[in-house]
Formats: C-alpha cells, sequence, structure tokens
C-alpha cells in the first residue's frame, strides 16, 4: 500500500482514531491530537508499518494505543524531571475546558464520562472498542494485545461495573438500569 | 452484536459521545501536515554513546564473570617462593646450609580461600630475605681489614711469612740460622 492510498485510508478512519486516541489519552484532546500526529509520523517514516496481518482500523487502533501508553510514560517521566510551573498549570486548564462546550450541554453525558474515567483501563478499552467503535471482541482483543477471553472478562465486568457507578451517581436518562441481561449477547 | 437492554443503554451513550467527539474532532489534513512538518525523530549521539557505555559495562561484567567460574574451587597453594638472585659474592662457609636459591619464578595463582597460604608464604619470603641479608653481613665481616694493618708491614714480612721449603738448599737454609 503505497503511501498516497494509505494517506486515504487513514482519513476515513481518521475521525475514529481521534475517538479511540481520546479514551486512550484519559480524554485529554490536545494529548490525543500529539498521540494521532506521532502516529501519522510514525507511519511517514516507515516505523509502523500495515502489514495486512489485521484490519486497517484494527492495526491503526493498536499503534495508537501503544503510542498512547508510550507517551504517558513520557509524560509522565518529564514531570517527574521538573515540577510543572502553575504557568503551564493553567495554560493547560482552558484546553480541557474546550472539550465541554456543546458537549456539557447534557448532565447524562457528564456522568457518563465520570463513571467511564471510574473504570479500569482494559475494562474501558473494552467498552469503548465494542460501543464507540462497533468492532466485534475478537477485533478489540487484537488492538488490546489480549487474549478473546480476556476481552470478553473485561467487557463484561466493564459493563457491571459502569452499572454500579451510575447507579451510585443516581444517573437516569429516561430508562432503568435493572433490565435483563443476556449473557449470549457476545 | 447482538444487543439488547442494558447493552443498548450504553450503545446510546457512546453514540451520543462519539457524535460529540466527531465535532470537536481536529481535521485530517490539519493532523497530517502537522505530523509531516515535524521534525523526525533521530537517534541522538548521547543514546549511541549511551548504548555502547552499557555494551562496555555488560561485555566487563561479563568477562568478569567468565573469568570467576574458570579460576579453581580449591586450588594447593605452591610454597616456592620467589627469590632474586644474590648478587653479592658468598663465602662457602657462609652458604652452608641456607639451600639453593631459587630463580625468580612466576608468583602461582592462589585461591581466593587459602589467604592464609598466602600470607605464610609471605611470612616465608621475608624470612629468607633477613636470611641473605645475614649472609651478606657474614661476607662483609669476613673480608674486614684493620686500618692500622699497614703499620705492622715490614721488609722482612716475605721472610717472615713464608717457609723453608724441601728442596731448598742448605745455603739457603742457613739464611733462617742465627748468625754466630
Amino acid at each position: 500500500m503505497d503511501i498516497a492510498e494509505l494517506k486515504a485510508e487513514l482519513e476515513q478512519h481518521h475521525a475514529a482514531c481521534f475517538g479511540w486516541a481520546l479514551s486512550c489519552c484519559a480524554r485529554d484532546r490536545a494529548e490525543a491530537e500529539e498521540v494521532l500526529q506521532t502516529v501519522y509520523l510514525k507511519i511517514l517514516e516507515g516505523k509502523a508499518r500495515f502489514r495486512g496481518e489485521a484490519s486497517l482500523k484494527t492495526w491503526l487502533f493498536a499503534v495508537i494505543r501503544k503510542t498512547a501508553a508510550t507517551e504517558y510514560r513520557r509524560n509522565l517521566l518529564r514531570k517527574l524531571r521538573s515540577a510543572v510551573s502553575s504557568e503551564q498549570v493553567r495554560e493547560r486548564e482552558p484546553a480541557g475546558g474546550e472539550v465541554d462546550t456543546a458537549f456539557d450541554r447534557s448532565e447524562e453525558q457528564v456522568r457518563f464520562r465520570l463513571a467511564l474515567q471510574h473504570l479500569p483501563a482494559r475494562q474501558r478499552e473494552a467498552l469503548h472498542l465494542v460501543f464507540y467503535e462497533d468492532l466485534s471482541l475478537r477485533e478489540a482483543a487484537d488492538v488490546m494485545g489480549v487474549s478473546i477471553g480476556s476481552t470478553r472478562q473485561h467487557y463484561e465486568r466493564g459493563k457491571k461495573r459502569l452499572r454500579e457507578v451510575l447507579e451510585r451517581t443516581e444517573l437516569d436518562y429516561g430508562i432503568g438500569w435493572r433490565g435483563k441481561e443476556n449473557p449470549g449477547a457476545v | 452484536m447482538e444487543l439488547v437492554g442494558e447493552e443498548k443503554k450504553i450503545q446510546a451513550l457512546f453514540s451520543e459521545l462519539r457524535l460529540a467527539d466527531e465535532q470537536a474532532a481536529p481535521s485530517f489534513a490539519g493532523v497530517w501536515n502537522r505530523a509531516q512538518l515535524r521534525p523526525r525523530t533521530r537517534v541522538s549521539p548521547l543514546k549511541f554513546s549511551f548504548a555502547a557505555a552499557a555494551f562496555a559495562v555488560f561485555v566487563a561484567v561479563v568477562a568478569l564473570a567468565l573469568w570467576a567460574s574458570s579460576r579453581p574451587q580449591t586450588s594447593q597453594p605452591t610454597h616456592e617462593i620467589a627469590v632474586a638472585p644474590v648478587t653479592v659474592p658468598v663465602t662457602p662457609a657462609a652458604t652452608t646450609g641456607t639451600g639453593p636459591i631459587l630463580p625468580k619464578k612466576e608468583q602461582p595463582r592462589v585461591s581466593r580461600n587459602d589467604r592464609a597460604a598466602r600470607l605464610a608464604a609471605r611470612q616465608k619470603a621475608e624470612l629468607l630475605a633477613a636470611r641473605r641479608a645475614e649472609i651478606r653481613d657474614a661476607t662483609a665481616i669476613s673480608s674486614w681489614q684493620s686500618p692500622t694493618a699497614t703499620l705492622l708491614s715490614s721488609q722482612n714480612d716475605a721472610l717472615l711469612n713464608s717457609l723453608p721449603q724441601l728442596n731448598e738448599s742448605v745455603k739457603d737454609l742457613k739464611s733462617f740460622l742465627p748468625n754466630k
């Protein structure tokens, strides 16, 4: 696949990639953009090469996930090395606020996002890949780099935990949470 | 994947989230162009030097480990002591009982556990050195000459210090006899 062809494909998946990057970066928009840039640079430099072993989307998501983890570690080290000045903190605050523009209109969504933050990373990833990105459990397992059985567990536990957290925050968006579960859904 | 009940509710929440994210997503062209403008990552020389130093340390550690493992666990300490050849002239009388002086040899390896043996060897070497000093002193004493010995010498020393030989003539012998 040449670079022009790949670019066209990437453009097609760009919105989904940004959503996944947001999820991997704890919904930090600036960091998600940075991660996405790094991923595109990796592709341009040939450091990340698509070999057709999985679907392009799955491969791309795996690269994003790995890059986000690396960036997270790097940022953590940077923060440890030098204390972040209050100036920088003030600069970052509006960036976080930008995310909430039109989206904050919905109180339920705010609570939902907070509930997602309460989930362990693996569970959040599994739920995001299945519900947000419409991936199958197998594809989610490929992205997360774990077995399908493990992904299923994260998915089920994530659902349970999400329900508990939402119940605790008294989220009610018209439909009761204690509905009948379908164990054979996945 | 067929979704039912609770899953549909979660799906609805995620769909709403996705919609909001799509609206807030930066343009692909912008991100792509910024990625292209970013300086390409290169391996800095510092990283190279760090890697080289790490490799050198690793090699040193491995060499040390191999050397330590190749060493004999219980080596017999050799009690041969390296002794330098004595250069001072030694009289035969003085050397009796001291034994042969060995030429200098390479010091054999002594195992880690045999420190006591090494200590004993060192003590023996010191003893030998002391004995060599004694021999040197004895040699110096045997060749000592009094500084006033020249005052006692005379022209007739040859006659006084020599004995007449058996086949010497009577005429010569007479010279030893007191004159009558």
